[in-house]
């Protein structure tokens, strides 16, 4: 099939413009010199900061735990984010972030490289999202310019997003230091160059505020087909594994001559009795999969790591109905 | 060479070759190649900004306000301003003034017997600096020389509510929904108005206190600062006292966060203040006090806390003038 080139030029260029930072723009001078050396370079790394920090801002969110925060960075329009896996903590865990200027959104992680501490998740709900883009050509030298955003000590609407400014003082395979300084709820939150491309996720710190340690976003760009599928990539420090047969549903249940099980009891804030489930429903399958006895119910269970979805198929009030839900951790 | 020293040397070659991925100290934000683009404000620094030393040790900075030797600084760091000394420019002026306080923002006003000096220039236009703008400050310091620290704008220019909220500053027990005091803490307004213990808590500025809940209720409705009237039954007569509610944290001492212990030597007192603006020079306890200046060498406030191991606050300009104009027209 042929496509008219100038539409499709067309077309590419919008995309172009609709991009939120200038997707070519030049390496600043400034980067290249091994110190400012007068006013005019001070103002030049100032410039490039205030300009490209609207968009870096809107784009960075704090990830509210419920029982402690981080921060992350939208990449894509349709919600993708970029965070520290010590924030997500694990696969599959649902959240809410919250955007600078205080509109929230639900979410959930997606996979994890738990050696670097790199970590993906998404927005779930339906939207169009403020998003960065991110540095692909791995650009960023040892002494550039950088800036860090982030939620530190959790989202403040009349602080708004910390942003502080440093160079890159170290660069390794996997890990780069800058001094901008960070402190808890900044971790996964983004390090910019000068042009507001995304470069690095927060990580970790050091004794001393000029050590601050960022994961560099090849990491991310390396593993992103495994994050993309919601893998637990490497052994790390940063993220535990999930355990296969802690999963925690929280019913007791009897066998039922027509087939199915029985919930003859719900414990108490489990994950049934927050999903609904009650004394008397009647679980016909779970995962799709027909219940026949306890003891299968109980080996399909067994196969499940917490925060893993199940779908169990009821039967209440004569009627079928299909629930999914989350298991705790036993 | 043998094979021990060989492998010594490879270590080492190592070495070097991961340190070539590591920029020098001085060439850090904060390194001493980076400062000198900042000479001219440095110049200013030396001039404008006050140290501030009990003994040989640094307490504070100060900022100047005036040709005659007014002086601004943090009013919790200095305490009663007893065997200080403070060097401007080059010069020392030993036992300097303490002329007058102002709780509400923790500045102290301090006069030295000078002539001819130069009080930094307020920038009163610019409300709120954008972030990213750059800021200078004060850092290591030696009689003769003022060392630039700089950093940028880091966040909205606003209030920091006290820590905590307010309180009376009393335990009591609950006996019959009546609130029957068994303890006043030393620092609160309740200690300072004579509240004893076996007092009952009556009335809140008239409204009838039902209750711990009830109690809490009514407080929640006031500011840090407030002055409340207290009735109270002692030994079966009504009495009427006057109460400043003062912020939790003032009277219980604060909560230590995760983030504080990251944090270092914070500001004893970091909340209650009007408007701030916030920047990310790592500033310490001890460095607080002195202006916050931009390129040009204007004055964009002075350093009122260090708030986290990443966040200073300052008081903006053009509050500063008017705290200023206050204390010093109190002075005369």
């Amino acid at each position: 099939m042929d496509f008219p080139s100038g539409l499709l030029f067309g077309a590419l260029t919008g995309l172009l413009l609709l991009s939120p930072s200038r997707a070519d723009a030049a390496r600043p001078y400034i980067n290249d010199k091994k110190v400012p050396e007068n006013r005019h370079d001070l103002e030049v790394i100032q410039k490039h900061v205030t300009d490209s920090l609207p968009a870096a801002r809107k784009a960075t969110v704090c990830i509210d735990l419920g029982d402690g925060s981080g921060s992350g960075v939208v990449v894509s329009a349709d919600g993708l984010i970029l965070t520290a896996a010590h924030v997500t903590g694990g696969v599959g865990k649902e959240f809410t972030v919250i955007f600078e200027d205080g509109r929230k959104a639900k979410a959930e992680s997606m996979g994890l490289i738990s050696t670097t501490d790199a970590a993906m998740a998404r927005i779930t709900e339906p939207g169009t999202w403020p998003y960065v883009e991110i540095d692909r050509e791995d650009s960023a030298h040892l002494g550039d310019w950088v800036y860090s955003l982030g939620h530190s000590g959790g989202f403040d609407k009349e602080r708004g997003v910390n942003v502080r400014l440093g160079r890159l003082v170290q660069v390794k395979d996997s890990t780069v230091q800058s001094d901008c300084s960070l402190i808890g709820g900044d971790s996964g939150g983004p390090l910019f160059d000068l042009n507001g491309k995304l470069i690095g996720i927060h990580s970790r710190v050091g004794q001393r505020t000029q050590e601050n340690m960022h994961v560099p976003v090849r990491e991310f760009l390396k593993n992103w087909d495994a994050m993309q599928k919601s893998e637990f990539v490497g052994e790390g420090p940063f993220a535990k594994k999930p355990e296969k047969g802690k999963g925690f549903l929280g019913i007791g249940t009897l066998p039922r001559a027509e087939g199915g099980l029985s919930i003859d009891k719900v414990g108490r804030e489990s994950p049934a009795e927050k999903a609904g489930l009650k004394s008397g429903d009647i679980v016909l399958k779970m995962d799709g999969v027909e219940l026949k006895t306890k003891e299968q119910f109980q080996d399909l269970l067994k196969e499940k790591a917490p925060d893993d979805r199940v779908a169990l198929e009821l039967l209440r009030d004569g009627k079928t109905e299909t629930l999914t839900l989350r298991l705790g951790e036993r | 060479m043998n094979a021990r020293s060989i492998a010594a040397v490879l270590l080492l070659a190592t070495g070097m070759a991961s340190a070539a991925q590591t920029l020098e100290t001085a060439y850090r934000t904060n390194g001493q190649s980076v400062q000198s683009a900042f000479d001219s404000v440095r110049a200013v620094l030396q001039d404008s900004s006050a140290v501030i030393q009990r003994g040989r040790k640094e307490i504070a900075y100060g900022t100047v306000m005036s040709a005659d030797g007014y002086i601004l600084t943090k009013a919790s760091e200095i305490g009663d301003a007893s065997d200080l000394s403070i060097i401007v420019g080059k010069k020392a002026y030993p036992e300097p003034q303490l002329i007058s306080t102002d709780p509400t923002w923790d500045v102290a006003l301090l006069k030295i017997p000078a002539e001819g000096l130069t009080p930094v220039r307020l920038l009163l236009d610019q409300a709120e600096p954008p972030r990213g703008t750059w800021v200078v400050a004060n850092g290591a310091t030696s009689r003769s020389l003022r060392r630039v620290q700089v950093g940028i704008i880091a966040a909205n220019a606003r209030e920091i509510p006290h820590a905590g909220g307010p309180v009376l500053g009393v335990s009591f027990e609950e006996k019959d929904k009546k609130l029957v005091v068994t303890e006043v803490a030393e620092k609160s307004g309740s200690a300072t108005a004579g509240v004893t213990k076996d007092d009952v808590l009556l009335l809140l500025d008239g409204d009838e206190i039902t209750g711990t809940e009830g109690l809490a209720e009514l407080i929640g409705e006031y500011h840090v600062g407030d002055e409340v009237t207290l009735t109270i039954e002692r030994a079966g007569e009504k009495k009427e006292l006057k109460v400043e509610l003062k912020g939790r944290s003032d009277v219980f001492g604060e909560e230590v966060t995760r983030n504080d212990m990251m944090s270092g030597a914070f500001s004893k007192r970091r909340s209650g203040f009007p408007k701030v603006i916030q920047h990310d020079i790592i500033a310490n306890a001890s460095s607080i006090g002195g202006p916050v200046l931009n390129l040009d060498g204007g004055c964009l406030g002075m350093n009122i806390a260090r708030a986290t191991r990443c966040e200073t606050f300052a008081i903006p300009a053009s509050e500063l003038k008017s705290i200023a104009e206050r204390l010093m027209s109190q002075a005369k």
